[in-house]
Parts: C-alpha cells; sequence; structure tokens
C-alpha cells in the first residue's frame, strides 16, 4: 500500500490552512498598520500638497501600493516603505500639477475654473473658536505657508521626522537618502522655521 | 539645535497632532473606504490568483523562464515550484502597473530589508 499517497492530502490540506491563516493574520496586521497611521499620513499630504483631494489620492494609492507589493514584508518595514512611497506619490502630484500649470500657462483663459474656494477648509469651526485650539493652528497654518517655499528634502525631513516622528534611519530610508543628510534637511527646516515664526514666541 | 528650536519643534508637533485629532468624521470616514479599498484588492487578488492577471507578454516571459527552468538539472521540484511561485508574483505586480520608479535606486533599502528579515523570507 502506498502510504505516502494517503498522507500526503491531509499534509497539503494542514499546510493551506496554515497559509490561508497567515494571510488572514497578515491582512489584520496590515489593516491595523494602515488603520493606525492613515490620518497622520493624510495631514502629512495635505501639508506637503496643499489640496485634500490629491492627498486623499496620494494616501489611497500609498495603501493600495504598500499592501500589493509589500504586504509580505516583514512589519517593522511597514512604516518606513509605507512614507517612501506616499513621498513618491506626493512628488508625482507635484510634477504633475507643474506640467499642468505650464500647459494653463499657454492658455490662460482657462486657469480660473480652480479659483473656487475649498468649502471644507472655508467652513466655520462648530466647536467655535478657543485661543489654544487658534493658537495651534495659526501656528501649522503658518508652517504649512513656509513649507511650500522650502526645498523638497527639506520639508520631507521636517514632515517625517517632527510630525510624523520617524527616527532618523527611519526617515533616511523613507527619503532614500544618508542619516547625514537628514539632519542637515532637518536642521535647515527648523532654522528656516524659526527665523520666519520669530513672533509667536511670547 | 538651540532651546527656541526645541521649543519650536514641541510646539509644532502638539499643533500637528491636534489637527490630527481635530479630524472630521467625512474625511476618516473617506480614508477607512480607502483603507478598505486596499485591503479588498488584496483579497481580490488571492481569490482570483496571480495567473489570470497577467498579460500575454508577462506570461510569454513567464513561459520562457519555466522552460529554462525546467533544463537545469538537479534543481528540487520543491524549489522550482517556490521561484516559480514568486516569478509569478513578481509579475503579477508588473501586470497590475506598480511603476517601478521606486525600486530602481534602492539597493541599500533592500539590503537593510533583507538584513531584517528571516531567512531571506518576504
Amino acid at each position: 500500500m502506498d502510504c505516502s499517497a494517503t498522507l500526503a492530502a491531509p499534509m497539503s490540506f494542514g499546510r493551506r490552512d496554515e497559509t490561508r491563516e497567515n494571510t488572514v493574520d497578515r491582512e489584520r496586521a496590515l489593516d491595523r498598520f494602515l488603520a493606525g497611521i492613515e490620518r497622520r499620513a493624510f495631514r502629512i499630504a495635505c501639508l506637503a500638497l496643499r489640496d485634500r483631494a490629491e492627498a486623499e489620492d496620494a494616501v489611497q494609492d500609498a495603501m493600495i501600493r504598500l499592501v500589493r507589493g509589500y504586504g509580505r514584508h516583514p512589519e517593522h518595514q511597514w512604516r518606513p516603505l509605507f512614507y517612501r512611497i506616499l513621498k513618491n506619490r506626493i512628488t508625482d502630484f507635484q510634477r504633475r500639477r507643474k506640467v499642468r500649470s505650464a500647459v494653463m500657462a499657454l492658455w490662460p483663459s482657462h486657469g480660473s475654473e480652480d479659483a473656487a474656494p475649498d468649502p471644507v477648509e472655508s467652513a466655520v469651526d462648530p466647536r467655535g473658536s478657543p485661543d489654544q485650539v487658534l493658537e495651534g493652528e495659526e501656528l501649522l497654518a503658518r508652517i504649512e505657508g513656509l513649507l511650500a517655499a522650502m526645498s523638497g528634502r527639506q520639508r520631507e525631513a521636517f514632515l517625517l521626522r517632527n510630525f510624523e516622528g520617524l527616527d532618523i534611519a527611519q526617515t533616511a530610508l523613507a527619503m532614500d537618502c544618508s542619516e547625514g543628510s537628514v539632519k542637515t534637511h532637518y536642521f535647515r527646516a527648523m532654522q528656516t522655521l524659526n527665523e520666519a515664526l520669530g513672533e509667536w514666541k511670547k | 539645535m538651540n532651546e527656541d528650536m526645541r521649543e519650536l519643534e514641541r510646539r509644532s508637533r502638539a499643533a500637528f497632532d491636534e489637527s490630527v485629532e481635530s479630524q472630521d468624521a467625512a474625511t476618516r470616514s473617506r480614508l477607512a473606504r480607502a483603507r478598505a479599498k486596499a485591503l479588498e484588492e488584496l483579497r481580490g487578488r488571492r481569490a482570483s490568483g496571480p495567473v489570470l492577471w497577467i498579460p500575454a507578454g508577462a506570461a510569454a516571459a513567464a513561459l520562457v523562464a519555466a522552460m529554462l527552468w525546467q533544463r537545469e538539472e538537479g534543481v528540487p521540484m520543491s524549489a522550482r515550484t517556490e521561484a516559480a511561485v514568486g516569478a509569478f508574483e513578481d509579475l503579477d505586480l508588473m501586470a497590475a502597473g506598480e511603476d517601478f520608479d521606486m525600486l530602481r535606486d534602492d539597493e541599500g533599502f533592500y539590503a537593510w530589508a533583507d538584513d531584517q528579515t528571516p531567512d531571506g523570507v518576504g
């Protein structure tokens, strides 16, 4: 009697069940990871792009690409990987915008179509205007304006280090540069902000 | 960094955290939908199987690769199968329209990633 034939089936089912279980675990882990990161990632994308719709698209693309391409990587790699993907998506949007502006400059009459204010941005805050919140929002709005004028690398270093809280090594991986470059870009960004925001000090 | 910069760092981070916490329900809901969509894609890919998504060109490349493997002697079947599955998954990524801008200049990152991964898995 060929025992291998009778044993092979249950073993392969067992292996398949185990694989399915691992995949479900991985999916749950990805869900937890994305749920924990999505709101901060969206705010960071908003600050980099200054456009909520584009920021949403960039975050969604980054989620899909992470799941599709790197879901099987170890969990501790997901965060720098996700931010590297998001950084690339943000750069894509910025490039596209430059091309669009160049094209629009040739036909200036079409430029006014996007001029309507964002109704979400201009909505009145239903919580009223407590001083502390206003101070924080005002500071953030000023930082947003200053970030837009910075080099892309300084902006990325500031957003990833200070707002997302990545350490220097993770920031270097997300930005695809050396740790020394991260330190330099971050310091310059902080210096620029500190000089420009002198009046926030009381 | 001097003390002023440290204080600015702290206050700006607090302002950012506050803005994250106060995100409106509509935004949260859209982000949750985006996450669900990303995970749905993972389930869809699992259910349909990667081979179905491979366009003709990629399938031809896979076939050539498979023929070359067949010619190698002394390679155990399990290793061949594993390699073939890996190749199909890579092709699936290409077929799904993933651009490889990110991967092009990333030797350093992937060397690091390999170091983090036990037994070269992942």
